[in-house]
């Protein structure tokens, strides 16, 4: 061997000329990298692509989840005070409470002081929760079943926000109130769906006692798995009758600089 | 926000043909935001590097156990750590040690007596990933996208392994980890044949006789070994080496040293490291052929100047000599996904045999059943029961991650596990993350001792070693390993 054998084997990542190093890094990111250009604009190709995502996150905020769907899985359909989608973009509040006729459906159809109150809504994703709460709600609800945990009479909100669960879990005296939503499509998923839990749920709750499971869609966390996961979750939030920041005390060991 | 938590402290142990050593390291876990992600191993650092030692022998055949161990404890004594400290690791047996009587007690001691979770292994396939990972091929491999091949080359043995990182990328279950393409393992090594300071042959093993008979050469215990004897000696090793990483097709000579099974395919390389006690030597031979009193220096000067050798790109090794250990005390240890469903009270498991349950998802449920039931069976005829910690199932391909799919393999679960005595804890490894919603399922119809881990991958005929759990509880410490002894 002599010294200059190594003369081509150097870092291959060293040359940015290297068309085939940098198709490796581009593949290994879902992220719009090297997509090219054609003039001042990209590609067609990417451009078309663009524009397909962009398409699909806007159905998924613009689309109603099917009726058959909330039928198939017995939720009690609610309604918030928003009257249509644009409404529902504009006016987050009127998300976070629930029409008066609802209310009173509420508590005409729904049992009283479950241990979990189990909330679906729309939120901005109706994609999410077309595609993930089949497989999810079945677990949740057979996993705490079988800890004699009392799920009361599941709900869907239409053009819900996540506090609305404080409103239903107050109404109803629940426990603990968990909302599947779908989440703020971006363009690389639309279907991805956050699980909020709150102990103890009343209006006004604030955002710190809530926990979340978020990113859940299939190339995120499964939502089969979520339904396993959030039993135990919730299971914990019951024992320790607290959520969100107050779950981690023991944790919070601030430390400032001097 | 990225949760931290404190390194877990590994020992590698390697007692080799010729040398042994130890080191000790730290490994730091971190656990990416978001909750779809794993915990993982993300800094390795070596914080004591043993001594390279020559492995004490009783006699030919037998491993001076209590002097390896008395090194081991001056190994823990100079890093500052006592056996209490050590969190994890593996002991490791290598090349020709393997095969000496006594190896597979001398592991399991060394395993049991220096650590918390420490790993007894074995196996030449599983030498030369450990050596490859450990010299850094792995990483070269991964960081070029090319077919690195890392070629060990100690006392007894030479170990392959090929590393292919052009499918190297997150597939969104974590497993961004460079593939091990193959390993190729044969019994040629420095220390085939020894010389004392005279020049007289001391001793000759038996892969160096069947090169010698197959070339028909002079070597005899006591004569002299003349210099062209040497040269086309060594120089017949090299061929099996190179013939070996290139091949096939191969050369009977080649076939008759090789350990294990032969690849049908060549690999496309686009670089090599050597590592190994020999390897080391590859860049800088030494001027004395028989410095170190064996074949070692000068196979080392015959690989460097041999055609094809010099043909290959050869990249220069993170480590050479230790190239095992550093693997041993750095690699082996893996976390299962985050959400798992355990039954710790039955932790930790050693020595777990594998069975794999494989096959293609769309059968139906029936095969898909007698699948399990196959699994199930072949475990039991080869382990007793009474003798092991826990017997493991490993699922391939979950399929659609469904309820519906998970209830059907948890169904052909619960079957498939009832031959098993209910006292036996059994480990269900998944590669999919779906370890909580299947042991919540199987929770349901059974009640015996039960873990389920995910994102590992575990073939069958390994075995697996789990310890406590750890990074904040949300996972376990895994070892995927071969107990390959005598090959």
């Amino acid at each position: 061997m002599t010294p200059d054998s190594n003369a081509n084997a150097t870092d291959p990542t060293d040359d940015r000329t290297d068309a085939e190093t940098l198709r490796r890094v581009a593949d290994r990111t879902p992220t719009r990298l090297d997509v090219g250009r054609a003039g001042p604009r990209p590609p067609t190709d990417a451009l078309l692509e663009f524009r397909e995502d962009h398409g699909l996150a806007r159905d998924a905020v613009f689309s109603r989840v099917d009726d058959s769907l909330v039928d198939d899985l017995d939720l009690v359909t609610l309604r918030t005070r928003v009257a249509d989608a644009d409404q529902y973009l504009a006016r987050p509040d009127l998300g976070r409470e629930l029409a008066e006729e609802s209310i009173t459906r509420l508590h005409e159809e729904c049992s009283e002081t479950p241990g979990v109150q189990i909330v679906v809504s729309d939120g901005l994703s109706s994609t999410a929760v077309e595609t993930s709460v089949p497989e999810l709600l079945p677990v949740l609800k057979d996993g705490l079943a079988e800890r004699d945990i009392d799920v009361g009479t599941p709900v869907f909100v239409e053009f819900g926000r996540v506090d609305v669960m404080d409103v239903i879990g107050e109404e109803l005296a629940a426990d603990c109130c968990v909302i599947l939503i779908g989440e703020r499509p971006g363009l690389r998923t639309a279907e991805s769906l956050s699980a909020y839990f709150v102990y103890g749920p009343e209006r006004g709750g604030p955002t710190a006692e809530k926990s979340v499971v978020s990113n859940i869609h299939d190339s995120g966390l499964p939502p089969v798995e979520a339904g396993a996961e959030l039993v135990d979750l919730l299971a914990n939030v019951l024992e320790q009758e607290a959520s969100g920041i107050d779950l981690r005390e023991d944790d919070r060991e601030f430390e400032t600089e001097s | 926000m990225t949760d931290f938590q404190g390194p877990l402290t590994s020992i590698g142990i390697d007692v080799g043909t010729t040398t042994s050593h130890a080191i000790v390291s730290r490994l730091q876990i971190e656990t990416p935001p978001g909750d779809a992600a794993s915990p993982a191993i993300v800094d390795r650092e070596i914080v004591h590097r043993g001594e390279v030692r020559e492995t004490p022998l009783v006699d030919s055949q037998t491993i001076d156990v209590d002097r390896v161990a008395a090194f081991v404890d001056r190994e823990l004594t100079a890093a500052g750590v006592s056996p209490a400290e050590i969190d994890t690791g593996a002991v490791i047996v290598t090349g020709e040690t393997a095969r000496r009587e006594n190896a597979e007690p001398l592991v399991h001691r060394l395993a049991a007596d220096t650590g918390q979770f420490v790993a007894a292994t074995a196996g030449a396939a599983l030498e030369a990933v450990l050596a490859g990972r450990g010299s850094g091929a792995a990483a070269r491999a991964a960081e070029t996208g090319g077919t690195v091949a890392n070629v060990d080359v100690g006392g007894g043995t030479t170990n392959i392994a090929i590393f292919d990182g052009s499918q190297t990328c997150d597939d969104g279950m974590g497993f961004d980890d460079v593939t091990v393409a193959e390993t190729r393992c044969l019994d040629v090594g420095g220390r085939l044949v020894t010389v004392d300071d005279d020049g007289h042959v001391e001793s000759v093993s038996p892969p160096a006789r069947t090169i010698a008979d197959a070339l028909d050469l002079p070597v005899a215990v006591g004569s002299a070994l003349d210099a062209d004897v040497r040269d086309r000696l060594m120089s017949a090793m090299v061929d099996a080496i190179v013939d070996s990483c290139s091949g096939p097709p191969f050369d009977a000579l080649t076939r008759s040293l090789s350990i294990g099974t032969l690849p049908d395919d060549q690999p496309a390389l686009s670089g090599v490291v050597f590592s190994g006690g020999v390897g080391r030597l590859v860049r800088t031979p030494p001027k004395d052929p028989f410095e170190y009193g064996d074949l070692g220096g000068g196979l080392a000067a015959a690989i460097a100047d041999h055609e094809t050798v010099r043909s290959w790109s050869v990249f220069e090794p993170a480590e050479d000599i230790r190239a095992t250990v550093v693997g041993a005390g750095t690699e082996t240890t893996t976390l299962s996904g985050r959400t798992i469903s355990l039954d710790e009270s039955v932790l930790p498991l050693r020595n777990v045999p594998v069975a794999a349950v494989s096959g293609p998802v769309s059968d139906t449920e029936e095969t898909f059943k007698q699948r399990f039931d196959a699994a199930t069976a072949a475990i039991l005829s080869h382990h007793d029961p009474g003798e092991v910690d826990a017997i493991a199932l490993s699922i391939d391909d979950v399929g659609d991650l469904t309820y519906d799919r998970i209830r059907v393999i948890a169904d052909a679960l619960e079957s498939a596990l009832a031959p098993i005595p209910p006292t036996l804890p059994v480990v269900v490894v998944t590669r999919q993350n779906c370890a909580k919603v299947l042991g919540q399922t199987l929770r349901r119809t059974t009640d015996r001792s039960l873990l389920v881990l995910d994102e590992l991958a575990v073939d069958g005929g390994d075995y697996l070693d789990v310890g406590e759990p750890t990074a904040g509880g949300e996972s376990v410490p895994a070892v995927v390993k071969t107990l390959a002894f005598g090959e």
